[in-house]
């Protein structure tokens, strides 16, 4: 499908900045109309035929510039759920990008002058969001130790406690993301999602931007979303337990029972920079607008500045130690 | 340049402000000086004296030199005497009993009751060092710092052993310089040294900052992709239900422990003095 101006006629498309419908082309605001084009891999707009990628649910005609959503990757089974709508635009993304490289001490100087941006990219990357009801139990021994002296004997009591925990710990839409071209480690770091803004699947989000179908369904991935809700549910069991000096447990069992996934969009920049031969791939957060992607390094520069470290620690060292020679 | 500033601006304000105290206190204690000696009685105006014939001329000049210096600055004589002759006749005519390492003791008290050293009165405020040369019986060269005074009070066994540790570095190969040791660290113990009673090995800055230079090149050698900024709780509907928390005491169990108390001593030097002539004195020595 298309969103066609109503006014002039353009590619209508999705802004973040005014969250709404926009048309570049007349400015026209809201005026995007829905024009279906079934199941031809052609573009409705110049009739050109679409390069589509098998995971793609949107793609961009090379020819016209017009983001087509293809109809049946956004209906039936691969009908999302939920979709965050982007709230960052791309012009936001390119500033957030550069106030990153600028704080980054060690990156090059010629690094935002020099590298060429090779691709920026909007995309509705899926995931799945898994509910779980987890219940925790622990049963140990936990000890706490008490020292003093007294004359010329020290005393150390040692308390021995049995310790138990049934706990449940409800959680909410814990993502995985379902796209093997995202790197599963920069997916985890692009987290947290605020999901207060999480709404109802509509096509409109996604013109305008690049989109994917899970390419892997619930239940493939959900060792993965297991990992992070046990990782969590432990760590929240552990604030439970402070307070002893040691810990011997003897059971702990922390069992989930999912009870729902959702199949959600959820908005990625991704930029691309290539510098002195090399890819620098960048992540934006199309929400939170958090970075992820690691900038090259002046070896030099890190050098250098270590240089000064190692003087000035040396200086201040010997100056303190002369300070107490002398007082 | 800018960026750089910024970047070290905390490190340079403390470096600064300490190279400020430090310069600030030097100048202080560089101005310190004494009243004019008081001791009219003092048979000689003479501080080096080489029986022992282990320094040149020119070097005995330079180190009355640095004493006379010295004392201005400190309040107290310095006296340095070698010697290279068995003290074990002379010792054990005035005191029977006296060990083979404290002959050199009882020489440099002597001496220096004898011709009325101090600073401040006859046998007053000052130190004297006394390097006997001679092999005694037992095969071994002795040395004795004796303090009187001020420089007595200064003085613990931990500092004398610390001075003379400086002196015995350097004595076999340069004894001019192992003596300028102990007038310069006499200096230096005399006017400061309250927080530390060693020195601390010259080297230790060195190493640390060469360590602060090693972690902070590794950290930052290459970029991390970014922080994990998730909390534990971030998924978690609610707050998590508690059903049952269990604490039950079961037992407790007592050990007791006799704490040994450490009795001090410093091996290799010995204090104590004798009162002979009114002025009491301290001291330690080595023995090489």
């Amino acid at each position: 499908m298309l969103f066609r101006c109503k006014n002039c006629g353009g590619n209508a498309v999705y802004s973040p900045e005014r969250g709404k419908m926009y048309c570049p082309h007349c400015d026209g605001i809201d005026s995007g109309e829905i024009e279906g084009a079934g199941k031809k891999a052609e573009c409705v707009n110049c009739g050109a035929p679409l390069e589509i990628k098998e995971y793609n649910s949107t793609c961009k005609c090379e020819y016209c510039g017009s983001y087509i959503i293809l109809d049946e990757r956004v209906e039936g089974e691969y009908e999302p759920h939920l979709v965050l709508p982007f709230q960052i635009g791309m012009k936001r993304a390119v500033e957030l990008l550069k106030e990153e490289f600028k704080s980054r001490v060690f990156t090059p100087g010629t690094f935002l002058a020099e590298s060429t941006l090779e691709e920026m990219k909007g995309m509705y990357v899926p995931f799945w969001l898994y509910d779980y009801k987890a219940d925790i139990n622990y049963i140990g021994k936990g000890t706490k130790v008490r020292v003093w002296t007294g004359g010329d004997t020290e005393y150390t009591e040692t308390s021995y406690y049995r310790v138990g925990r049934d706990m449940g710990i409800d959680f909410r839409k814990v993502p995985v993301d379902a796209s093997i071209e995202m790197p599963d480690d920069v997916m985890d770091l692009m987290e947290p999602f605020d999901y207060h803004a999480l709404k109802g699947f509509q096509a409109e989000y996604m013109s305008g931007f690049y989109g994917e179908i899970y390419n892997e369904g619930a239940d493939s991935l959900e060792e993965r979303a297991k990992r992070k809700a046990e990782n969590d549910a432990d760590i929240l069991l552990k604030e439970t337990l402070n307070g002893y000096t040691s810990l011997m447990p003897e059971h702990k069992d922390i069992r989930l029972n999912r009870k729902e996934a959702n199949y959600a969009l959820l908005p990625v920049w991704r930029y691309l920079y290539k510098y002195q031969g090399k890819d620098y791939p960048f992540y934006v957060n199309g929400q939170t607008g958090k970075i992820i992607g690691s900038t090259p390094v002046s070896k030099k520069k890190v050098l250098a500045y270590g240089g000064t470290v190692f003087a000035a620690v040396w200086a201040a060292l010997s100056f303190l130690i002369g300070i107490m020679e002398i007082l | 340049m800018r960026q750089y500033i910024r970047y070290f601006r905390w490190i340079f304000i403390v470096t600064g402000t300490l190279a400020v105290i430090y310069a600030g206190l030097n100048l202080l204690h560089g101005t310190k000086s004494f009243p004019d000696r008081a001791n009219e009685e003092c048979l000689t105006g003479q501080r080096v004296f080489d029986y022992g014939d282990v320094l040149s001329e020119a070097e005995e000049e330079k180190l009355a030199n640095l004493i006379a210096k010295r004392e201005k600055q400190t309040g107290c004589d310095i006296v340095l005497v070698t010697l290279n002759e068995s003290l074990k006749e002379y010792a054990r005519e005035k005191e029977p009993r006296v060990p083979y390492e404290e002959f050199v003791r009882v020489y440099a008290e002597d001496f220096y009751d004898s011709n009325a050293f101090g600073y401040d009165r006859p046998i007053g405020d000052g130190v004297l060092l006394v390097d006997n040369w001679y092999r005694e019986s037992d095969g071994r060269v002795y040395t004795w710092l004796t303090a009187v005074g001020r420089a007595d009070e200064k003085y613990t066994a931990a500092r004398i052993d610390h001075l003379l540790d400086n002196v015995y570095r350097y004595v076999e190969k340069d004894p001019y310089r192992a003596y300028k040791t102990y007038i310069d660290c006499f200096y230096h113990d005399m006017s400061g040294g309250g927080v530390f009673s060693f020195e601390l090995p010259y080297w230790l800055p060195l190493a640390a900052a060469a360590l602060s230079m090693v972690i902070f090149v590794i950290v930052h050698w290459s970029y991390k992709k970014g922080k994990k900024t998730v909390v534990p709780t971030a998924y978690v509907n609610g707050s998590p239900q508690m059903y049952r928390r269990e604490d039950v005491f079961i037992n407790k169990i007592v050990t007791k422990r006799h704490i040994e108390r450490s009795s001090g001593g410093s091996g290799g030097s010995g204090g104590g003095g004798g009162g002979s002539h009114g002025g009491h004195h301290g001291g330690g020595g080595h023995s090489r």
